[in-house]
Formats: structure tokens, C-alpha cells, sequence
């Protein structure tokens, strides 16, 4: 008797914790093809026609993600947004949680500190800058890396 | 004081000794014990899933849910609860990495800041 009180106690927390491993696994979306985008999604994603096709999917679902903010940016962010979209797209999963990880951490930190900070690194491309341009290599090549 | 009584004999004791007792005692007594009854009916469990239900009926969840599939709901609604907050969390935490990739992306300070 005691046996089948806890077996009809048991019985739905099993069913519920089966539930939960089933339906909390990760499961996206399937993502698509370049043809399948809508026109923004492609003028967002330009820089990515030639790859995406055999990007891995979830990383075509971040991206797709990312491209959802496209159409509010700024002409400087879209650019920049642009300009970095592949070698965002070529860094490893980790290398990638680690500049999130840089990132936040940066936004932590106090304004005048983020402000000296950038400061600081405009010196140093605009010095990195003049060396290249002393040394024969044209400084709108060293932007263009940046 | 070895001897053991059993709760048959008690009850012949109390009897017996119950029928000692004059009119006003037994009156008072009975009086006491529908006033006890009384209030225990005003704080019967109207309300409650799981109070012991050894002196009512039936419980007013068992008037409408068979008690059998009770289980199974509760653990429905359980399961469900679960499921909405995983999945509210889930959207939050995806949400803080979109909003991140973007920041990076657009930030004005080179990615390699963030990168190397």
C-alpha cells in the first residue's frame, strides 16, 4: 500500500522532470539560406553573402539576430558593423564569449575611465598611424585593418 | 502501578466515572464540547489542498478534479511554471548576448579591444 502511495506520488514529478529535460534542451531554429532573407537581412548581412551558406547554423542565428538592429543604427555604426562582421564571424565560440566577457566588463567600468581609456588608444592608432605612413605603407590601409 | 490499561478499559473507566457526575457537570460538559465543535466547523478547511480530511467527506478539490488525476495536474502546473520561467530566462540571457555582439560590433573602439 505504502508502495503504491509513492508510486502515485512519483509518478507525475517523473513525468515532469522528463518534460522539462526534453523541452529545455537547446534547440534552434533552423536557420536560412541567404536566399531565404528578407532585403534588409541581406543589406545587414552583406558582408557575409559569400559564407553564410556554410556558416554553422547557430552561428547564422546569432548573426541574424544581430542584423535585427541594423535598420536602427547610425551610417558610422552600419559601417563599422559592416567592417567587422566577418572577422566577428571567423573568431571561435570562446574567443567570442571572451571579448562579450571584455566588453561587459569595460561598461562597467566609471565614464571618465571608459573616456581616458579611449583617449588613449586614439593616440596610440593615430602614432601607429604615422609610423606606417613614414615607413611607405599608406595610413587609410592601417584604418582599414583597424 | 504495573498494571497496563488498554483503551477498552479506559473507556469503561470513563464511563463509569461519567455516569458519577451530577446533572450540572455533564451539562456544562456537553455544552463545552458543542462550543469546541463549533468553532472547529467555522475553521474547517475551505480553502486547503492538503489538511488531513479524516473527519469531513470530501474535500471540495475532489468535488471537482477526481483525486486520482489530482497528482497529474499539480505536476501539469508545476511543470509548467518551470517551463516559463526556463524559457524567460533563456530569452533574457539570449537577448544580453545580442546586445552585446552588437555593442562590440558597432562599438567606437576598435574589436580588437575586445578580441585580443
Amino acid at each position: 500500500m505504502k508502495s503504491f502511495v509513492y508510486f502515485k506520488i512519483q509518478c507525475p514529478i517523473v513525468a515532469v522532470l522528463l518534460l522539462l529535460s526534453l523541452t529545455s534542451s537547446p534547440c534552434s531554429a533552423a536557420a536560412p539560406s541567404w536566399r531565404s532573407l528578407t532585403p534588409i537581412q541581406r543589406e545587414a548581412l552583406a558582408p557575409m553573402v559569400g559564407q553564410w551558406d556554410i556558416l554553422p547554423e547557430i552561428q547564422r542565428n546569432r548573426l541574424l539576430k544581430t542584423a535585427k538592429y541594423y535598420p536602427k543604427m547610425t551610417p558610422e555604426q552600419k559601417q563599422r558593423y559592416h567592417d567587422r562582421l566577418e572577422k566577428w564571424s571567423k573568431l571561435t565560440p570562446e574567443q567570442r564569449e571572451a571579448a562579450r566577457k571584455r566588453y561587459r566588463a569595460f561598461k562597467k567600468l566609471p565614464a571618465n575611465e571608459r573616456e581616458r581609456i579611449k583617449q588613449k588608444l586614439k593616440a596610440e592608432q593615430a602614432k601607429k598611424a604615422q609610423q606606417s605612413a613614414a615607413s611607405g605603407v599608406s595610413a587609410t590601409t592601417v584604418t582599414n585593418q583597424q | 502501578m504495573t498494571n497496563k490499561l488498554n483503551p477498552g478499559k479506559i473507556v469503561q473507566l470513563l464511563t463509569i466515572s461519567t455516569q458519577q457526575m451530577d446533572e450540572a457537570t455533564l451539562s456544562a460538559l456537553a455544552n463545552a464540547r458543542q462550543n469546541a465543535l463549533n468553532r472547529q466547523s467555522v475553521r474547517a478547511p475551505v480553502f486547503t489542498l492538503a489538511s488531513a480530511s479524516a473527519h469531513s467527506s470530501v474535500r471540495w478539490t475532489d468535488r471537482l478534479i477526481p483525486h486520482s488525476v489530482q497528482p497529474w495536474i499539480a505536476a501539469g502546473l508545476l511543470a509548467a511554471i518551470l517551463f516559463a520561467g526556463t524559457s524567460y530566462w533563456q530569452n533574457v540571457q539570449e537577448q544580453q548576448i545580442d546586445e552585446t555582439d552588437v555593442a562590440i560590433l558597432t562599438s567606437d573602439l576598435p574589436i580588437e579591444v575586445f578580441v585580443n
